[in-house]
């Protein structure tokens, strides 16, 4: 009997609220993103202002999304690359490792990228043969520690210090340490050692430029430079939706991501990939694979109301701001994307019946819709997805039942006052006790008063 | 101008004090008010659940027994964010009556354009800002005129205001674990103020904060602020 | 014979037959705030990154002597400055290049294999010090995407990188930890 997801997520969002050391680490690396992304806004003249240019550009791109698809194609080709068009995880899965046999790679370099870890693809890697490692200094620790990054940005947000020198010291052998400085130098030696004896590099990307034909790659640490410089191929794995229709347009979509997503004006390293090595370069890959991936994306796109979920630029901004991720956690989702945006977007990518309680799991607070760089209509498309939930009838017959009781109820004043009577009665009783458990279990509920206002107005309401 | 009293079906049952202190300060200012007597709910908890049909009937209802309305007024950002920003998608149109909804505050500030309602209530109070009156209507500078003009009232803001106390309807029973530390969260930041009283325009937020209060035998209270208003 | 491109092509068209609600339009101010002077910001921008300005000849030579290994781009500029390398980019300790040009809005240098000599150049060695010369100072973003476009339409490198300040990360606990995989170091040199 397997557990279902819906199961899985109760289970682990009741351990991590639980977890007070895990609530104060959370709060403490957030509060600090805060700071930095208020220093990162006044950056700009129009914060707001910018967020309507960008909604604007991303609707455009993703509205028209066949024509700069195929621009962006023929560009690739033009400068040398390949494309590959892969419509499911599994046809993304199998052309890499097509491409590796065919190139005899036995080592991969990977810089952070959420569609490689969507399509399951280091998985497929190892099973192959294939020595694939994770060089963003995060991931590495992700993937010493044989767990998935915890956040879309920062994937060891989690982990402290001391967790991570304890890592180093029993899966690496290193001697103890509590300077977070020699932590990451252990890593770059290592990890510059792989870089070197690597035979392909891949990475994802931020964004995919259509009238250049290049792929944008946005790090602070340089190892996606480094992965896409030194192996002989390079395979970038871009989810359709990346697309934006200019070169000029990183200008504000550059900064735009780094202030949401670290609160930097840019980060360290900005670059973009044409091709591969052309004749009169020194070096660079001599292949370089794009592959585009939908892998559900279609389906999203064909939902006009939530389409605009396709213009995220996986800044990580919702996540910050959202109570119930900073309260259970990245990995309480069990999803490739977590918090707002992955409870958005998971029913449209996976099975929606299975992940439909993911839009229950929030309070509608709207924060994440305030954050959203790119303006997307987050928490309302939760109310969306509850919606869709009903009416596809992911709902069990009683509850459906309660509604229609309760809408006749409510249709009538008299009917009302009765139900109101008899439930104040039961209240004032304890007759509700059963029913009320999971808020009386640890908070006091209020007990109703004797008169209503529909009483007090009665009573007094016209007069005094 | 004749006011129409809109009362949510929670304050009816659980919180009439509430719906009672909004009048009188209402009269205090010499609105003339009166109550719909067929009102019953505004479809919220249907809505937010997804049982978007039955919903709209009740909508529909609203808008019949509110119609021909100068103003509406509810002491609720939920259910006044429900009727003039979720109604008109729910029943594909606008309407005056929609539109003419206000939450309490924002109706003193911004329709009567009164700030100071001879109020006093000598105590040092934070302010919790309800994720409806917040977000959904915007309101931020307009409650908090209101109680800087309070005598005697020292307001001290709480570092996380803005942070969701964790009801948000049927998702603090449905998911009570994530619900309750959003809720501990909230006490601890109101906790730092010294606050003797939290104060918020929602009271399904106030239930929920009062709820571990409660539970924890915390010397703070919590008190709407329409009954803040009304106090003298 | 494309059978997948053209599914995820027709799925594409047929899901965008319906027009998705547009977002409310922007105004035309400008997204960013005009940068009056824009070798004062660079400066300043480039400094709080952690990023070294050299100021003179004479303190280059000072410079160039913490160094054993050096390897250059091989253009004139470079060579003026430095000489000839001595190290291939493995062995280096100091990577020296020319640039594309110098953004002062962000404080970066943006560079390609064809104004740094490759990709790894500027980024593998443990120092990267970039040769430049003043009137390379662009104000913003938007400047120097206009100066990157006249200069390489067409014919674009297969690589370009906006170099903001020394490789960092702060992965762990949010503590800043400069040369995470790219150069700890980041100094420029503003010839005459």
């Amino acid at each position: 009997m397997t557990t279902s997801a819906f199961e899985q997520f109760t289970h682990d969002a009741t351990a991590k609220t639980a977890d007070l050391r895990h609530r104060a680490v959370i709060q403490k690396n957030i509060a600090s993103y805060d700071a930095a992304v208020a220093r990162g806004k006044s950056r700009f003249a129009d914060w707001q202002n910018a967020r309507s240019h960008a909604a604007a550009v991303k609707w455009e791109t993703i509205n028209h999304l066949d024509r700069y698809l195929e621009q962006f194609e023929a560009n690739v080709l033009a400068n040398g690359g390949h494309v590959f068009w892969a419509e499911t995880a599994e046809d993304a899965r199998a052309h890499v490792l097509q491409l590796a046999r065919r190139h005899g790679v036995q080592k991969v370099v990977k810089s952070k990228s959420m569609t490689t870890e969507e399509i399951h693809l280091n998985d497929a890697l190892e099973a192959a043969g294939i020595h694939a490692v994770e060089t963003d200094l995060g991931e590495y620790i992700c993937q010493i520690r044989g767990e998935p990054p915890y956040h879309i940005v920062t994937p060891v947000m989690h982990l402290t210090k001391a967790d991570i020198a304890q890592t180093f010291q029993e899966k690496l052998g290193t001697p103890p340490t509590d300077s977070a400085e020699e932590l990451a130098m252990i890593a770059r030696a290592r990890l510059r050692r792989e870089f070197m004896t690597a035979d392909m590099g891949i990475t994802g990307a931020n964004f995919a430029i259509a009238d250049t034909g290049m792929i944008a790659i946005t790090e602070n640490e340089g190892n996606a430079r480094l992965s896409f410089s030194l192996p002989r191929v390079h395979v970038a794995i871009v989810g359709i939706e990346k697309l934006i229709p200019r070169f000029e347009d990183l200008a504000l979509f550059w900064p735009l991501l780094s202030t949401s997503g670290t609160g930097q004006a840019i980060t360290a390293y900005s670059s973009l990939i044409g091709g591969p090595r052309q004749e009169h370069e020194v070096d660079g890959p001599r292949e370089f694979h794009v592959i585009l991936l939908d892998n559900g994306r279609t389906r999203l796109l064909a939902d006009a109301e939530q389409r605009d979920a396709l213009h995220c630029i996986r800044c990580g901004a919702c996540l910050n701001t959202c109570p119930i991720y900073k309260n259970i956690g990245g990995h309480a989702y069990n999803t490739t994307y977590q918090g707002p945006i992955g409870s958005v977007i998971t029913p449209h990518l996976r099975d929606a019946q299975e992940w439909s309680h993911l839009a229950y799991a929030s309070s509608l607070c709207g924060s994440c819709t305030d954050v959203c760089p790119v303006r997307i209509d987050l928490h309302h498309h939760l109310l969306h997805n509850r919606r869709n939930a009903i009416e596809h009838k992911f709902d069990n017959l009683i509850q459906r039942f309660l509604f229609r009781a309760w809408l006749w109820t409510m249709q009538s004043p008299v009917r009302y006052a009765i139900a109101a009577k008899l439930g104040n009665f039961a209240l004032r009783r304890g007759f509700a006790q059963a029913f009320l458990k999971p808020w009386t279990a640890k908070r006091e509920f209020p007990m109703p008063p004797k008169q209503s206002f529909r009483d007090y107005w009665r009573q007094h309401g016209t007069g005094a | 101008m004749r006011v129409a009293l809109f009362i949510p079906c929670f304050i009816d049952q659980l919180f009439p004090k509430v719906g009672i202190a909004m009048v009188t300060v209402l009269r205090r200012l010499k609105v003339d008010v009166y109550y719909p007597r067929e009102q019953t709910c505004c479809g919220q908890p249907a809505f937010n659940t997804g049982y978007w049909p039955e919903a709209r009937e009740l909508a529909a209802r609203y808008c019949e027994i509110f119609a021909d309305v100068d103003a509406i007024v509810c002491p609720s950002g939920s259910c006044t964010a429900m009727v003039r920003n979720f109604y008109p998608e729910l029943l594909g149109k606008a309407s005056l009556t929609t539109a003419h909804t206000y939450e309490f505050t924002e109706f003193l500030v911004k329709k009567l354009g009164v700030t100071d309602v001879g109020a006093k209530f000598p105590a040092r109070v934070t302010y919790h800002d309800s994720c409806h009156a917040l977000r959904e209507l915007r309101l931020k500078d307009e409650p908090r005129q209101l109680l800087r003009n309070v005598q005697g009232l020292e307001l001290v803001e709480m570092d996380q205001a803005e942070t969701c106390c964790g009801f948000g309807g049927t998702f603090s029973v449905k998911f009570p674990m994530i619900s309750y530390a959003m809720d501990e969260v909230k006490v601890t930041s109101i906790q730092k103020t010294g606050a003797q009283y939290v104060v918020s325009g929602d009271s399904s937020c106030l239930m929920q904060i009062d709820g571990y209060l409660r539970r924890q035998n915390l010397p703070i209270q919590t008190i709407s602020l329409a009954e803040v208003l009304a106090s003298t | 014979m494309e059978p997948a491109r053209d599914n995820i092509l027709d799925r594409v068209r047929a899901a965008l037959r319906v027009e998705a609600h547009r977002p409310l339009a922007p105004t035309s101010a400008p997204i960013f705030p005009a940068v009056s002077d824009p070798e004062a910001r660079f400066r300043e921008e480039f400094v709080a990154l952690k990023g070294q300005i050299i100021e003179n000849a004479e303190a280059l030579r000072m410079f160039l002597k913490g160094f054993t290994k050096i390897t250059t781009d091989g253009s004139e500029l470079v060579g003026k400055a430095v000489g000839e390398a001595n190290a291939s980019v493995h062995e280096c300790d100091l990577g020296v290049t020319g640039c594309d040009c110098l953004v002062a809005q962000t404080g970066s240098i943006i560079v390609s294999t064809l104004s740094a000599g490759g990709r790894a150049l500027s980024v593998l060695p443990p120092t990267h010090l970039v040769i430049a010369r003043r009137q390379q100072i662009v104000p913003d973003l938007a400047n120097a995407m206009a100066l990157l476009r006249k200069r390489y339409n067409k014919r674009w490198p297969s690589a370009l990188s906006v170099i903001t300040g020394p490789s960092r990360t702060a992965d762990i606990e949010k503590i800043l930890v400069m040369g995470a995989h790219g150069p700890k170091q980041l100094a420029v040199y503003f010839a005459e």
